[in-house]
């Protein structure tokens, strides 16, 4: 009954390689995970130098988010893989994995950075006030007030970076990264079937779309952000 | 002093013609996909506002499709399985693939950008054009895409500056632009890779850069509402 399916999409053949296919998935979501968790740490770093009063401090960081975000993240991927062994020598025993998570943090920080820097301008300045006049320090002001409530704020525009970096993960493939879209390849290469080993890969990237909407369903019904997070109907 | 930069200078003067060609060529499939996948998207994005049944169903697939799967996948998709459909003239040189890969890309999100502004103009605005008698057609054209322009010039920008970085993804098939000038260069120059990489990056940067730059002037001047996250 379903034989005429074969000749559009030879599910049987898939069907050898749903291991690799699988381990390509998971491989694309570790590599996701490291880097959104990286990204996260170092893009509130550079929020929190873009927002200081010292130029020598934010000069610096605005112009790299500027350059970042001028400039292909494919480009950015070569650079790191090619040059930066020999720019920082430990990184000579970095396999390419570890170069690829990287460069995605080089590129996905700034974006990240951008986002939290909205979110804690977005926190009221009386609430630096109030913690002031409770007599918090400067540290504690940022632990206790501003980080809490300007994160709460970024969660939206942050789950739709994240969707960027899972699907900027497959450019990992052209510097030989196992991942999802490699398995694909890796198929396409043995089998020389496009069809089934690249709309296989697409199934996975849309099954992680559709979890990510799932998600961020959630969370905007979860939390009453402001109104520049809020989604059109 | 001299020592050290003679070697830069000569490579400068080899490798420059072959980006500038690169950048030309960059510069050439950009601006054409630019314009086919406004075209496109304006009019996807138009048509989801009437809210047709199984056309909104269709172009709501279309458009999820778009923005779930990564710009490299899609190009394979059309460059790879595409021909393998066996249907003739689906069998696209890779200048045609890049190039409709990138007008399609393109236009999944100006069709976002579209329908929330279109969206976004009050329902009075509708009703106050159906009391002075104009039909669906003129309301659509007088009153309200004018009050949704305001709403769609700033975030496009941001949308260029996607299409001009995806268009160094399309060098994996083999189009001579800038992107894959550089992986040719390097090959005859592999001690100066990083020298070649970074011009490579400093004219990308110099051709998005003023786009941010102008998004950044249109938000000021317009004062239009992000409807998506800038890029």
């Amino acid at each position: 009954m379903t034989t005429w399916l074969l000749d559009y999409y030879n599910w049987r053949v898939v069907a050898l390689y749903l291991d690799e296919f699988s381990r390509g998935l998971m491989a694309t979501l570790n590599i996701s995970a490291i880097a959104l968790v990286l990204s996260l740490i170092i893009g509130t770093g550079l929020a929190l130098a873009r927002m200081s009063t010292r130029p020598l401090i934010w000069r610096p960081v605005a112009a790299y988010i500027q350059f970042i975000r001028a400039t292909p993240l494919l480009v950015q991927i070569y650079i790191v893989y090619y040059a930066l062994p020999y720019l920082l020598p430990f990184t000579l025993r970095w396999d390419e994995m570890w170069l690829g998570i990287f460069a995605l943090v080089l590129h996905t920080a700034p974006y990240m950075g951008e986002i939290l820097r909205v979110g804690f301008e977005s926190v009221p300045q009386g609430q630096v006030e109030g913690a002031k006049a409770v007599g918090m320090n400067a540290l504690q002001r940022l632990r206790y007030v501003i980080l809490p409530q300007g994160f709460v704020n970024t969660v939206p525009p942050l789950l739709g970076q994240t969707a960027i970096l899972i699907k900027d993960t497959s450019l990992l493939s052209l510097i030989t990264v196992f991942e999802l879209l490699s398995a694909g390849m890796i198929m396409n290469s043995q089998r020389i079937m496009p069809t089934e080993s690249f709309m296989t890969v697409a199934a996975g990237y849309l099954l992680i779309y559709a979890l990510m909407l799932v998600l961020s369903g959630w969370v905007s019904r979860r939390l009453s952000g402001p109104a520049w997070s809020v989604r059109q109907p | 002093m001299m020592e050290i930069i003679a070697p830069y200078i000569d490579v400068t003067r080899v490798v420059m013609p072959f980006l500038v060609r690169g950048f030309i060529e960059t510069l050439r499939i950009s601006f054409f996909a630019i314009i086919a996948g406004s075209v496109l998207g304006f009019a996807v994005g138009l048509m989801r506002t009437y809210r047709l049944p199984l056309i909104n169903a269709l172009l709501g697939l279309y458009i999820h499709f778009l923005r779930g799967t990564p710009f490299l996948v899609q190009l394979y998709l059309f460059y790879f399985v595409l021909p393998s459909t066996g249907v003739s003239w689906l069998s696209w040189d890779s200048e045609t693939a890049a190039f409709v890969t990138l007008a399609v890309y393109t236009s999944s999100y100006v069709a976002e950008i579209v329908t929330g502004a279109i969206r976004s103009v009050p329902r009075e605005q509708w009703e106050a054009a159906s009391a002075i008698a104009l039909n669906r057609y003129q309301t659509m054209r007088l009153v309200i895409l004018p009050q949704a322009m305001r709403l769609i010039v700033q975030p496009m920008s941001g949308v260029y500056v996607i299409l001009i970085k995806s268009t160094a993804i399309v060098s994996v098939v083999g189009i001579a632009e800038l992107t894959r000038q550089g992986e040719q260069l390097i090959i005859t120059f592999p001690n100066h890779l990083l020298y070649i990489y970074s011009l490579i990056a400093i004219i990308y940067f110099l051709y998005c850069y003023p786009v941010l730059r102008f998004a950044r002037w249109l938000e000021v001047r317009v004062g239009g509402v992000k409807s998506v996250p800038m890029e």
